[in-house]
């Protein structure tokens, strides 16, 4: 069973809305970074954030004290809807699924919630912030906001879980009472999120994230959604959703990624979006690529956007479907001419391709890939 | 009731059994003490020795001792550094396993709420007094809700296994559970393990406090004079097989998994709709998904949390639907594990149907006079169980429910 994508839906720190931000991919733009600092210490760093004004359309009373996760997945996915002209009613409520995927969820209130516990007790802990803490609010504030009374459903894991929530998708959607699946990655950027990551030595202080590197200085984080409405017939089709693997050792890594290359790579592939980030991740995925589809054209849009972790399969899925639609690639910044894939390595055109493999690995042992076609 | 090879529209459906099953929480380790603590009626809730509770309403949860889940014998530095929510995992995926050594899941399926938490706060808590960070990166390598799963699946199955982890708040075992027959079910897969684990943690436990959804005194499900609930903890997993071929290789069928429904209340993030619609609806998706009648019904496993919200509108839709059939909320017993309760009381159902017996609501005085309900109160007892239904509810307005039928030896 292979699902079309019907609508898609974007906020990223270079702007929100689809066509905008390809526009802005295309042209070769990088997100601003913007430092983060907190009263531990003097630890600073820094994050690509999504700019205030891709909010600012947004009102409704259940987000009114909700975290900025759930507003950029609010935004996202209306946005996706009415790109693919679907308006949820009391007729259709049921027939519509929502899929979040999330890896560190409402982090922003986690912490603050924890904090007052922390520092003047028990008693002090909020009965407002608790609820947003829990994984699954922001799909919960969007099915309310839409209308949504069917199957809800939040995914957990790390930067593959976006693929996972598409897999997930397809085996929902085997329901043919089912219309549509809206399937919306999101997260949010905190202060301790990079700390956690930069003490795991994952993270670099500063930009630029360099992908492919010998070097793997690290990752910057970043924030925002993508969302897809999956329907039934479309122009463009995922056309197979592998079903990822877990690793043990990050050496394991590169062996279950060839595997999915493998799996994915059964019919002429046209090009890759990859989902190297500066870490550990990247040798894994130059080594499957290599080893498995060598001349297939690789793009990797975490230079320019940041590592947004849930929301950052949704995003390349998104990439994938654009660089299908307008037959051409964004350029991949910051890449070391030496590196020996055949990168898109300056505004690339692709006219005629039919076919692209999306690949995502996590940091936190998850990998996962799927194929989307355009018929 | 939906057969083999019958259809639903153009599709057929393919019938899910139940092959193994594992668990461990506050009843006990393991499926024998947790039958012999249902049949004793046990109150397995204790004062909490984890956090300080000294400024929270609430001071008891059902807790799984340390002294047993992490005093075996694996005295490797990875066992040492794994979260207690692995261990739990892996002691109840071990379970299973040693069941049916041959099963070869495909996928995996589990429900949690808040992963690792313990080791996000120690995290906090070291930044906060600018103290040791040493084992920072432990923490945070084991914090992740996907970890335990790994982890589990590394020790005991010793093979990689796609894994999807559904955190649908206190519905999330129930949903795993249900998402996991339809994989079977629909006949996209053949095997699926699936479950739910949840470790308490101070965030969580503060966080209901702070909603005053705890209770300070017993976890009265029903009842008249309840006031809230109390945490849990523990883990638990299923073993799915297409029951046809779990037949044909001589597999052990416990149980057989016959319907799931889900449904959105969209209402209020913590407080569901008081008409029960939101529960109403997900019980009566799954008895239309099992194509069965509610009279079919021998056993109700509650979702039961003792919140007076909670109750009342489970408590409604329970009597719109079914007539006198016996309730009970085994949260009475062990708390409210979170992510892990649907998946515990999945099994907690098992065991009704496999060895013919109701399990008990303790705590129970007399019965909420706005509900009609036949609570099985304070005492197990004999009875003839063929279909068990098993509800979980969450925050967000998320309802689950599933039907399980008992399957002759």
């Amino acid at each position: 069973m292979s699902l079309a994508i019907a609508g898609m839906g974007w906020v990223t720190p270079l702007g929100n809305c689809v066509d905008p931000v390809w526009k802005r991919l295309l042209r070769g733009d990088e997100a601003s970074a913007t430092p983060i600092s907190e009263q531990f210490g003097d630890r600073s760093y820094s994050a690509f954030r999504v700019p205030e004004s891709a909010l600012t359309s947004l009102a409704h009373p259940r987000l009114r004290r909700a975290s900025v996760i759930s507003r950029f997945a609010a935004t996202a996915g209306l946005e996706a809807l009415q790109a693919a002209g679907v308006k949820v009613d009391s007729q259709n409520a049921g027939r519509i699924a929502l899929i979040f995927a999330i890896s560190n969820g409402g982090v922003i209130y986690t912490r603050r919630f924890y904090r007052d516990v922390v520092e003047t007790g028990a008693q002090s802990a909020s009965p407002l912030l608790f609820p947003e803490t829990v994984f699954n609010a922001p799909a919960s504030h969007l099915a309310a906001i839409l209308g949504v009374t069917g199957t809800t459903y939040t995914v957990v894991g790390d930067g593959a879980v976006g693929l996972l929530a598409i897999k997930m998708a397809e085996d929902v959607m085997a329901d043919m009472s089912l219309d549509y699946c809206m399937v919306v990655g999101t997260e949010e950027v905190d202060w301790l999120l990079c700390d956690a990551y930069r003490r795991w030595r994952l993270l670099r202080s500063a930009p630029p994230i360099e992908p492919f590197g010998k070097q793997k200085r690290g990752m910057i984080l970043s924030e925002g959604a993508g969302a897809i409405v999956l329907a039934r017939e479309g122009p463009i089709t995922i056309e197979r959703a592998h079903p990822g693997g877990c690793y043990g050792k990050r050496g394991e890594a590169e062996e279950i990624l060839k595997g999915i290359l493998r799996d994915l790579s059964q019919v002429e592939i046209d090009f890759v979006i990859s989902s190297a980030n500066g870490t550990f991740i990247d040798q894994a995925e130059q080594g499957a690529l290599e080893q498995v589809i060598p001349d297939a054209i690789t793009y990797a849009a975490k230079p320019a956007l940041g590592e947004s972790v849930g929301a950052s399969g949704l995003w390349q899925v998104i990439l994938g479907a654009q660089a299908l639609s307008y037959g051409e690639l964004p350029p991949v910044l910051h890449a070391d001419p030496a590196i020996s894939l055949r990168l898109a390595r300056s505004r690339v055109a692709v006219a005629g391709a039919r076919q692209t493999i999306i690949l995502s690995s996590g940091v936190n042992q998850q990998v996962a890939g799927l194929r989307l076609a355009l018929r | 009731m939906a057969q083999l090879g019958s259809t639903t529209g153009e599709k057929t459906l393919e019938r899910v059994a139940v092959v193994a099953a594992g668990v461990v929480s506050p009843l006990g380790f393991g499926l024998a003490e947790t039958l012999d603590s249902l049949r004793r009626a046990k109150d397995c809730v204790t004062a909490v020795t984890r956090f300080s509770v000294a400024e929270c309403r609430c001071k008891t949860a059902g807790q799984i001792p340390d002294d047993r889940l992490l005093g075996g014998p694996d005295k490797r530095l990875r066992a040492k550094r794994l979260h207690r929510a692995s261990h739990m995992m892996i002691q109840a995926l071990r379970e299973a396993v040693m069941q049916v050594p041959q099963f070869e899941p495909e996928l995996t399926i589990i429900g949690t709420t808040s992963g690792g938490m313990s080791y996000g706060e120690q995290y906090y808590r070291s930044l906060c007094r600018s103290g040791n960070l040493r084992h920072a990166p432990t923490w945070i390598a084991n914090y992740p809700a996907q970890k335990p799963v790994i982890d589990a699946q590394e020790e005991v199955l010793s093979v990689s296994v796609p894994c999807q982890v559904i955190a649908n708040a206190c519905a999330s075992g129930t949903n795993a559970i249900g998402h996991a027959f339809e994989c079977v079910r629909s006949g996209r897969y053949q095997r699926v393990l699936t479950g739910g684990y949840d470790a308490l943690s101070e965030l969580v436990f503060t966080g209901f406090d702070s909603l005053q959804a705890s209770t300070p005194e017993k976890c009265r499900p029903f009842d008249r004079h309840r006031a809230g609930m109390v945490l849990g903890e523990g883990a638990a997993i299923l073993a799915l097989e297409n029951l046809e071929l779990a037949r044909k290789r001589g597999a052990p069928v416990l149980a057989e998994i016959v319907g799931y429904g889900i449904s959105t209340d969209n209402f209020h993030i913590t407080q569901p709709d008081p008409s029960g619609v939101g529960p109403r609806q997900a019980m009566e998706r799954a008895l239309k998904s099992a194509e069965i009648s509610a009279g079919e019904v021998d056993y109700i496993n509650a979702h039961g949390t003792a919140t007076v919200f909670n109750d009342a509108a489970e408590g409604k839709a329970i009597s719109q639907l079914f007539n006198g059939v016996p309730v009970s909320s085994t949260k009475s017993m062990m708390g409210h594990s979170l992510g892990a309760a649907g998946a515990i009381e999945a099994v907690i159902s098992l065991l009704a149907l496999r060895h013919q017996f109701l399990p008990p609501n303790i705590n129970f005085d007399a019965l909420d006079d706005r509900l009609d309900l036949n609570v099985v109160a304070n005492e197990s007892r004999p009875a003839v169980v063929r279909m068990a239904l098993s509800n979980s509810f969450g925050f967000g307005g998320t309802n689950a429910s599933i039907l399980i039928r008992r399957v002759e030896a």
